[in-house]
This record gives structure tokens, C-alpha cells and sequence, in this order.
């Protein structure tokens, strides 16, 4: 279990330098730099096509895999040709995009999970192929318009529910998944921190607004990921071994769906019954987890 | 010895420390000796059992970044599905080897088309006769692969079934010699953390001095092997165009390396190949035919066949297609008065791809011998001697005729 | 034949504004040309886009290298990239700037047209994207465009919902822009380069011209709580005796410190061009 931290406990130094061709408040370049200040120097980062490898100024061997399918492939070769020079203690860490994870690359990442390779899986998760001009994924949630899920007289934008990938990577049985939300660096790090300790592959997924595709104004990046936190939507969880179950986050009480969906561009056109849907699915979901909170799971 | 198992030799007399390859008919038991000899020690290797070829690829390239000498293996199909990921390999100039046990696609028999198809991705490829060539050739790859003057990555062929299963005795080298040969592998690119400060540093310099991606490139600074892990710049136009220069020009240093390599290994362990092909019986010869992997074999039956009954012929067997040996093709062109090539592939609204490749050569000849085209084995079809002589003797008759035709014959219908 | 480049920022819709034009010209009987300049540009990193205008069909595939006029979509381009690179001698430029013809910058052997497209998108559409505002302009000054044009041309380019907005924004532009003046004479700005000797990554970049607002700490109301540094995106932020510091070469003012800041003691200002 990871042990709760507080942002004073964050580390002092930057892993990541300043000055970045990220968009103007863009969560995944919080999220890099978070990551990487809470693994420290001594790891190798890995990227596939995504807005990343455009953005991050990050000081530890970068490699931008030439694969977008094979993020799992390249941080396996790695971490085992780190092994073969005897440079075990440094961590692969994975910066790879929702696409990247529940699409193109969920073949590979399958696969490193049942391998049980020894690398650390993050997966920024801005909900489309932002990278592309906001293509939906299978990681878009219902209802969202994107530039392929146009909200239109025939379309009322995705059809489709989100795909869990936290919950089908538990299912693999690997030693850790956690999620986590760019508004809660704290828990963020503090998981961080416990993975990083642990041997074989470990799988976060962290909620990263894009004020770009998302149709937001970037001063609200932080907001509306608390809210997604708040309201039940994004719960913060972590599993150990694929079976304890623990939710990091409790609100007393959700926050309706409605405030975080209400100022995103891609639910403007969403209608009341639409958005009562949509509470509906997270407020059972959320009951769900609260009843396996701390438990055995699967 | 099954050429399949003269693989897995080569690999660990190699010292290769990271497998990684999924299995394919013909391909298959090369992983399965592989996983044999890495569980019972005698190849202290990482074996990755991966989920898919290009995975394996992949796998290979980014072990190969990190310091792993790499190997994969896979046919037909699953050297399709790769496709992807050779380009990138060759383009992060990872001296990575691959066995390709040749298969045609919808049949699981032999032929060419699959590792041909594969000849824009910037891979070495070299073709092999008998059993104890692939053997030799697996360990010749490695050096030609890590020589800093190509540091490419290699594919070495034999055809599935043919070889692959087919048992002949092999003579292996002794491990000793071996490592005399071959030197451990050690990787160019900055990957640890406590360095990377220090070339990024190098790096910058390297740019804030003006110099960037149009400038010649230097094969192996420091600062060049930046601009293949990470992207560059890209500047005005995004001009990429001189990574393809300098990987062609790294192809090309790779015929004297390719060379080299063959003579060295002769002088240390008695055989060798020829560098890049291989001249039988061509000496007076008036015709040649030129063949690649085990067509050679019944090759050398016929031509032995026709030079009995006194006709001057000879075979050139071609053992790089890439880098393509015009130059010794030129030579040869010289000095005989026809060419028969022997396709055992096709590209489909062209024809065969050797016959063009041999045809490209010689157009700035001034005098030319007339080259004629045969498709023979396609989808594994039996090729016996009987059908190699009647070819040679077709293309010993062109001599003297009168204007010639570009068609290629099929052998065997 | 007439050749223009646009100059903007990723998110201000340079590439939107060469398609309008293009189509609009087109649809007054002539032949244009639209090429946007792709990249990893994201929103606020500089861009570029082409258009050529002719009465006959169009046959070149190169880029734009000597322009008969350049359009600058935003006030603070001019001192990171050359604008006016290869510009015809006599050309013209058009440029998105708010103070006195005279200070924008840009001198030479060229005409400088200007308008304040800035504050005419924030006060039409409510965000800063200058697209429509300076082709808008572009009509006045150039004559090589109907208003009634461009506004049909808008149909086909933009979300029926700001299609309004946007036509009375080129509107505004239209009768805010005055006649071009000759720039021979004026003072020029010196063009700092970075973008082209950089390697893309791994390298910091000064984002300082990204921004049209920048946060201002009041040292006194902070009380070093770190919420800014933390969510900071371009690391740009830093704790100095306890009290937050910002770089100004790193921030592109999205305005999350301000929003994040609990006291309220971040508040955002206009960026002075």
C-alpha cells in the first residue's frame, strides 16, 4: 500500500526542464513532470507516438519508440537489456498515451503484463488521439465529441462506454495498478513512490485534461480533474497483486457530474436525461467500489 | 544437422544475450532449440517470449540500444507482420540479427517474396545454400552488423523446408575460436542515467554551433546518435532526407565489410563464401546463371552436368542482395555472353526481382551480355536439376540470336 | 500570380485562415492554392501557412519562399521569427498590433498595415484567435477580397455556432484598419532566432511570447503553500524563501497558478506589446 504523502513531502529537484512545446496548460506535461520527479534520475523513459515526445525535456535517457504499438516491446527490450549490462536498479518508466495503452498498444501490453516485465506503465490518459487533431478512443468516455464521434443531427457523439483498463490489467495479475488524477499529486507521487520499489510491471493511469481537445480554457486543466476526482468519475484507487482493492480518495459526498461536464466543450451538447445517464452509471460505480474497498477482489 | 538447429548454433557460438521470437512454420524449432539451450545454461541469454513478431522485433531493437546482442527469427507471414518494426530497427542502426526460414505467403513452402519484399527496409540480407552455411553466416552476420562502419542491422535467409528441415552434416566451430572472431557487443547509444547530462551537453553544443540536420553526417558522434533516439528538429521543410543518405551510405561501406568479414572468417575456420556471391565454375564460362539460396545447391549439379558434356557454362551464386553487388556483377558481365537468372520470388506487375536488380547493373555497359529471365520454386514448387540444365541450356542458345525478348519463362508451369 | 504567408501561433488559426481565403477568392472566379505547414506545432508554438491567388490554375507544389505579402496573426511573432524573410521588395505586411503603426517592429522596403486583432477577437468572440479578425483586414487593405466573400467562405471552415461571431469580427477589422504605411523609415525590432538551430527535444525553449496574459505574485499575500509550483506544467515556477517565483522565459500564462492560488495571490495581466 502506498503511504500517504503530503505536498510538502514532493521532491525539491527537477527531473524536468522548463520551457516546453506542450499547449498552454496541458495536464500530460504535469503529469511528466511529476512522474519523473517522484522516480528520480536513475530511470529511462519511453515513449511512442503521442503529444509527449513533442513536449517533455525530461533528464533521464529518453527514447522515442518508433513503434506507436509497441510501447510494451521497446520498455521489454529495455529493462532486459538493462539487466543483461547489470543496471537492474534502473526504472523503465512507460510515459504512453491512452491510444497507446487501450488501442494500438494493448496487444503489447497484455503481453508485458503476463510476462510480468520488470517496468513501470503510465499511461496519461487525455480520453482521444489528441496528438492527431481529438480522434476518439476506446478510452473516450460515452457521449463525448471528438473528430471522429462528431456531434451531429445523426450523432449524439460516442457511442460507446469507456474501456477500464486499470480494472483489465488487475486481471492480469501483475503486482501493481493504481489510477491517478494530475489534481492529486500528492496521491500521485505517493504511488509512485511505493511502485517504484516493487520488481515486475506495475501500471498506473492517470487522468490528464486537455484543454485543446477537451474545449477548455487551460486555466482550468486542475479544476476539472479534481472534479472528475470529486464527482465519482475518476475514482483513485490501487490494486496489489491483481487482488486488494483500495480506494485512495473518499469523498464524503460526490459532487454531481454535472459541474466537471458542464464546462468541457466536448459535452456541451449534452442534454439533461444524457447527463442523468451519466450520473446514474458513475454513482453505481462508485457503490460498486466502495463495497470492495479494502477487500479481496476476483 | 536440420538448418533450423545450425541456427540456434550460430546464435549461441554467437553469444547472442537477448531472444526474443515467435514461433512460425518453418521458423519454429529455431526458437525451440533456442529455449533449450537457455534452459539448460548452456546460453546465458534473456529469452522474451513475446506475444507477436513485432514484439520481437521490437524487443530486439530497444535490447540491442541498451547493450544486448539480439536475435529473432520468423517466415513469411510473420516477416510481414514485422514489416513495421524493420524499418525502425534499421533506422536506429541496431545491429540486430535475424534468421528468416523463407516461407510464401498462403502456402507454408518456400520462396523468396518474403524476405525480398523486405528489401526498401534498409536490413543486410544475405542468402544461404547448405546447413553449414547458415551456421557460418550467423556468425558472420554478427560481425558485419556490429562493424562500426555499418552497425545495420542483418538478415540471414534459408529456405524453409529445404533447409530448415532438412538434416546434413554440419562442422561447429569451437567456442574459443569463436570469440577470438567476434568480440562482445557493446551498444553506441548513451543510455545511462549518470552519463546523460554530460552527452546532452555534447548535444547541444553540436547545435548551438549552427549544426543540424542538413549538415554531412559523421557516422557514430555522439551527438548524431541523439538524433536517432530522440526526434530532431524539424527545422524548415522538416528535412529529414539525409538520414536516408547516410543509411545509404552506410549500405555501401557494408560490401567491403561484407568482404572482409568473409575472408577473415575463411583464414580462421576454412570456409568462406565469396563476400558478397560466389563464382562456379565461370572461369571460360559463356553462360552464367545467377541463383540465391538453395538453388545454388542443384545449381552446382547442373552446371557440373552440362560442363561433362563440354558446354561452357558456370553459376554465380548471389549471397548479398543487400547491399546488391552491381559492381561484381559488371565484372562477370564482362566476361560472359549470357546470364540466366533465376527468380525464386516475384514482384507481381514487374517480375522477378533479382532478373531486375541483375538488368538495372548492367545498363551502363557498353557492351551487354543478353540476360534472360526464369521464375522456378515459387510457393515451394520442386526445382530439380533436370529443370536448372534446361535453363542453362535456354540461356547458352541466346547467345548469338538475334533481338531478345524481356519475357521470363516459367519453369514447371 | 500573388503569394502570401501567413505567420501565427498554433490555436490562432493561421491554417484556417488561408483555407477562407483561398475558398473565398475562388469563389470570385479565381484560382488559389491553400498549404498549411504541418508539424508538431501545439497551440501557441509558432506556424506558418501558405496561400497563392492566380488566373490560372495553379501548378507549383513548393512552399511560399518569396511572398508577394505577409500576414502576421500575432503582435509578438516579429521578434522570434522573421516575418518578413524573402518578402518581395515593395511588398506588404499586415500585422495584428495594437500601439502606433510606427512601433511594430517590421522596417524596410515594404508597406505595414495594422489592426488591434487582438482585442477585436476577445471583445467579439471572446477568445483571442485572430484568424478572422485579420483577414478581415487582409480586404481593406488589399482589395483582393470582397467582405461579402469571406464571409461566405466562413460556411465551409468554421462551426456553424461561431460562424456569426466570426464574420462580424472580419467586419470590425474591416473598418478598423487604416491605410498601409511605407516602412522604410521606421524602427526595426531585432529578430531573436530560435526554433530552426534547436534540437525539438530535450532542450529548453523560451515560451515568453506564447502567452497573452502573464500571472504576478504578490510576495506579501503568498504564503508558500507550493499549490502553483506543483501544477505549474512548465516547471517555470520555483520557491524562493518560501515564496513562489515565476521565470518569465518558461511561462506561457495558461492561468493555472491563478486559479489554483488559494489566498489570491497570483492575479493575471495582460501581456504589454
Amino acid at each position: 500500500m502506498s503511504k500517504k504523502m503530503s505536498i510538502r513531502d514532493l521532491r525539491k529537484e527537477e527531473v524536468m526542464w522548463p520551457g516546453n512545446p506542450a499547449c498552454q496548460g496541458c495536464g500530460g506535461s504535469i503529469i511528466g513532470r511529476l512522474i519523473f520527479k517522484a522516480l528520480g534520475r536513475n530511470s529511462a523513459r519511453v515513449e511512442v507516438a503521442s503529444c509527449a515526445p513533442g513536449f517533455m525535456n525530461i533528464r533521464v535517457p529518453s527514447f522515442f519508440g518508433p513503434a506507436f504499438e509497441g510501447a510494451a516491446a521497446f520498455m521489454t527490450g529495455l529493462a532486459r537489456g538493462y539487466k543483461i549490462i547489470g543496471r537492474e536498479d534502473i526504472v523503465v518508466a512507460g510515459l504512453i498515451g491512452d491510444g497507446g495503452t487501450a488501442d494500438i498498444g494493448f496487444q503489447g501490453l497484455s503481453g508485458a503484463a503476463e510476462r510480468n516485465e520488470n517496468v513501470f506503465w503510465f499511461t496519461y490518459d487525455n480520453e482521444a488521439y489528441m496528438n492527431t487533431g481529438g480522434q476518439r478512443s476506446s478510452a473516450t468516455p460515452e457521449f463525448a465529441s471528438t473528430s471522429t464521434t462528431p456531434v451531429a443531427k445523426m450523432s449524439r457523439g460516442k457511442t460507446s462506454e469507456k474501456k477500464n483498463v486499470p480494472m483489465i490489467l488487475a486481471l492480469h495479475h501483475v503486482p501493481y495498478v493504481a489510477t491517478a488524477s494530475v489534481a492529486y499529486p500528492e496521491d500521485l507521487t505517493a504511488k509512485i513512490v511505493y511502485g517504484k520499489e516493487l520488481r515486475g510491471f506495475r501500471y498506473m493511469h492517470i487522468n490528464s485534461p486537455c484543454p485543446t481537445g477537451w474545449g477548455t480554457d487551460p486555466k482550468d486543466t486542475i479544476k476539472i480533474a479534481r472534479l472528475a476526482v470529486e464527482s465519482g468519475l475518476w475514482p483513485l484507487y490501487e490494486i496489489l497483486d491483481g487482488r486488494h482493492f483500495k480506494l485512495t480518495y473518499k469523498p464524503r459526498e460526490l459532487k454531481p457530474v454535472s459541474e466537471t461536464l458542464k464546462i468541457q466543450g466536448r459535452f456541451r451538447h449534452l442534454k439533461d436525461e444524457e447527463i442523468a445517464s451519466i450520473q446514474k452509471a458513475t454513482t453505481e460505480n462508485w457503490s460498486r467500489l466502495l463495497a470492495i474497498d479494502g477487500k479481496d477482489i476476483f | 544437422m536440420v538448418g533450423n538447429k545450425a541456427v540456434a548454433y550460430a546464435v549461441k557460438l554467437a553469444r547472442a544475450n537477448l531472444i526474443a521470437a515467435y514461433p512460425i512454420t518453418p521458423q519454429t524449432t529455431i526458437v525451440e532449440y533456442l529455449s533449450e539451450f537457455v534452459a539448460s545454461g548452456e546460453l546465458p541469454a534473456e529469452f522474451v517470449t513475446v506475444e507477436g513478431e513485432i514484439t520481437a522485433q521490437l524487443v530486439c531493437l530497444s535490447g540491442s540500444i541498451a547493450g544486448a546482442r539480439a536475435f529473432t527469427a520468423t517466415s513469411g507471414e510473420g516477416l510481414l507482420y514485422m514489416s513495421h518494426a524493420l524499418h525502425h530497427t534499421a533506422r536506429y542502426w541496431a545491429p540486430v540479427v535475424m534468421a528468416v526460414a523463407n516461407r510464401s505467403v498462403r502456402t507454408m513452402q518456400p520462396d523468396h517474396t518474403d524476405l525480398l519484399a523486405q528489401r526498401e527496409t534498409g536490413w543486410i540480407q544475405l542468402y544461404c545454400e547448405n546447413n553449414q552455411e547458415v551456421l557460418d553466416t550467423g556468425i558472420m552476420a554478427y560481425k558485419i552488423a556490429e562493424d562500426d562502419r555499418v552497425r545495420l542491422p542483418v538478415a540471414f535467409a534459408l529456405d524453409g523446408y529445404v533447409l530448415s528441415f532438412t538434416a546434413e552434416p554440419v562442422s561447429i566451430p569451437e567456442q574459443e575460436k569463436v570469440d577470438g572472431f567476434l568480440k562482445p557487443f557493446k551498444s553506441k547509444y548513451p543510455v545511462l542515467p549518470e552519463t546523460w547530462d554530460a552527452e546532452l551537453e555534447e548535444y547541444k553544443k553540436h547545435w548551438q554551433q549552427g549544426k543540424g540536420i542538413n549538415e554531412p553526417f559523421t557516422p557514430f558522434a555522439g551527438d548524431e546518435n541523439f538524433s536517432h533516439l530522440t526526434m530532431v528538429s524539424w527545422g524548415k521543410g522538416h528535412d529529414l532526407q539525409w538520414r536516408w543518405r547516410a543509411h545509404q551510405e552506410a549500405m555501401m561501406r557494408a560490401k567491403k565489410v561484407i568482404k572482409e568479414v568473409d575472408e577473415e572468417y575463411g583464414r580462421l575456420f576454412g570456409r568462406s563464401y565469396g563476400g558478397l556471391l560466389e563464382e562456379y565454375r565461370c572461369e571460360d564460362a559463356e553462360a552464367v546463371i545467377v541463383v540465391m539460396g538453395t538453388l545454388a545447391s542443384t545449381s552446382r549439379v547442373a552446371v557440373d552436368n552440362l560442363r561433362k558434356q563440354g558446354k561452357r557454362v558456370g553459376l554465380v551464386k548471389l549471397k548479398s542482395y543487400r547491399p546488391f553487388p552491381s559492381e561484381e556483377m559488371q565484372d562477370i558481365a564482362k566476361r560472359v555472353k549470357a546470364i540466366g537468372v533465376i527468380d525464386r520470388n516475384i514482384s507481381l506487375g514487374e517480375g522477378g526481382i533479382v532478373y531486375g536488380s541483375i538488368r538495372s547493373a548492367l545498363y551502363d555497359q557498353v557492351e551487354k551480355p543478353k540476360v534472360l529471365g526464369y521464375y522456378a520454386g515459387l510457393a515451394g514448387r520442386e526445382v530439380r536439376v533436370r529443370d536448372i540444365e534446361n535453363a542453362t541450356e535456354k540461356t547458352l542458345k541466346a547467345i548469338g540470336s538475334g533481338v531478345m525478348d524481356s519475357t521470363a519463362t516459367w519453369i514447371g508451369g | 500570380m500573388i503569394e502570401i504567408r501567413f505567420h501565427g501561433r498554433g490555436g490562432q488559426g493561421a491554417v484556417t485562415a488561408v483555407k477562407i481565403l483561398a475558398s473565398a477568392i475562388h469563389l470570385e472566379g479565381k484560382f488559389t492554392q491553400a498549404i498549411p505547414m504541418y508539424g508538431t506545432e501545439r497551440r501557441g508554438a509558432p506556424v506558418v501557412a501558405f496561400c497563392r491567388i492566380d488566373d490560372k490554375r495553379i501548378r507549383e507544389r513548393d512552399l511560399v519562399h518569396e511572398p508577394d505579402i505577409v500576414v502576421v496573426l500575432d503582435p509578438l511573432l516579429n521578434r522570434s521569427v522573421d516575418v518578413t524573410e524573402g518578402l518581395k521588395a515593395g511588398g506588404l505586411v499586415i500585422v495584428n498590433y495594437p500601439g502606433n503603426i510606427k512601433d511594430t517592429g517590421l522596417a524596410g522596403n515594404f508597406k505595414v498595415a495594422a489592426v488591434d486583432a487582438t482585442k477585436i477577437a476577445l471583445d467579439v468572440i471572446g477568445r483571442p484567435i485572430t484568424n478572422t479578425a485579420i483577414l478581415g483586414a487582409f480586404a481593406k487593405v488589399t482589395g483582393l477580397v470582397k467582405l461579402e466573400s469571406l464571409a461566405e467562405a466562413v460556411n465551409g471552415e468554421l462551426p456553424s455556432r461561431i460562424i456569426a461571431s466570426n464574420v462580424e469580427t472580419m467586419k470590425r477589422a474591416y473598418e478598423a484598419t487604416t491605410a498601409p504605411a511605407n516602412a522604410s523609415g521606421f524602427r526595426k525590432t531585432d529578430v531573436v532566432k530560435r526554433a530552426s538551430t534547436q534540437p525539438l527535444i530535450s532542450y529548453s525553449r523560451v515560451v515568453s511570447d506564447w502567452r497573452i496574459s502573464h500571472p504576478v505574485i504578490d510576495k506579501n499575500a503568498c504564503v508558500g503553500c507550493k499549490r502553483c509550483w506543483v501544477y505549474c506544467p512548465e516547471t517555470a515556477i520555483s520557491l524562493v524563501d518560501g515564496k513562489a517565483e515565476i521565470n518569465y522565459d518558461y511561462c506561457k500564462g495558461c492561468g493555472i497558478c491563478n486559479e489554483e492560488c488559494l489566498v489570491g495571490a497570483i492575479k493575471m495581466e495582460r501581456e504589454e506589446v
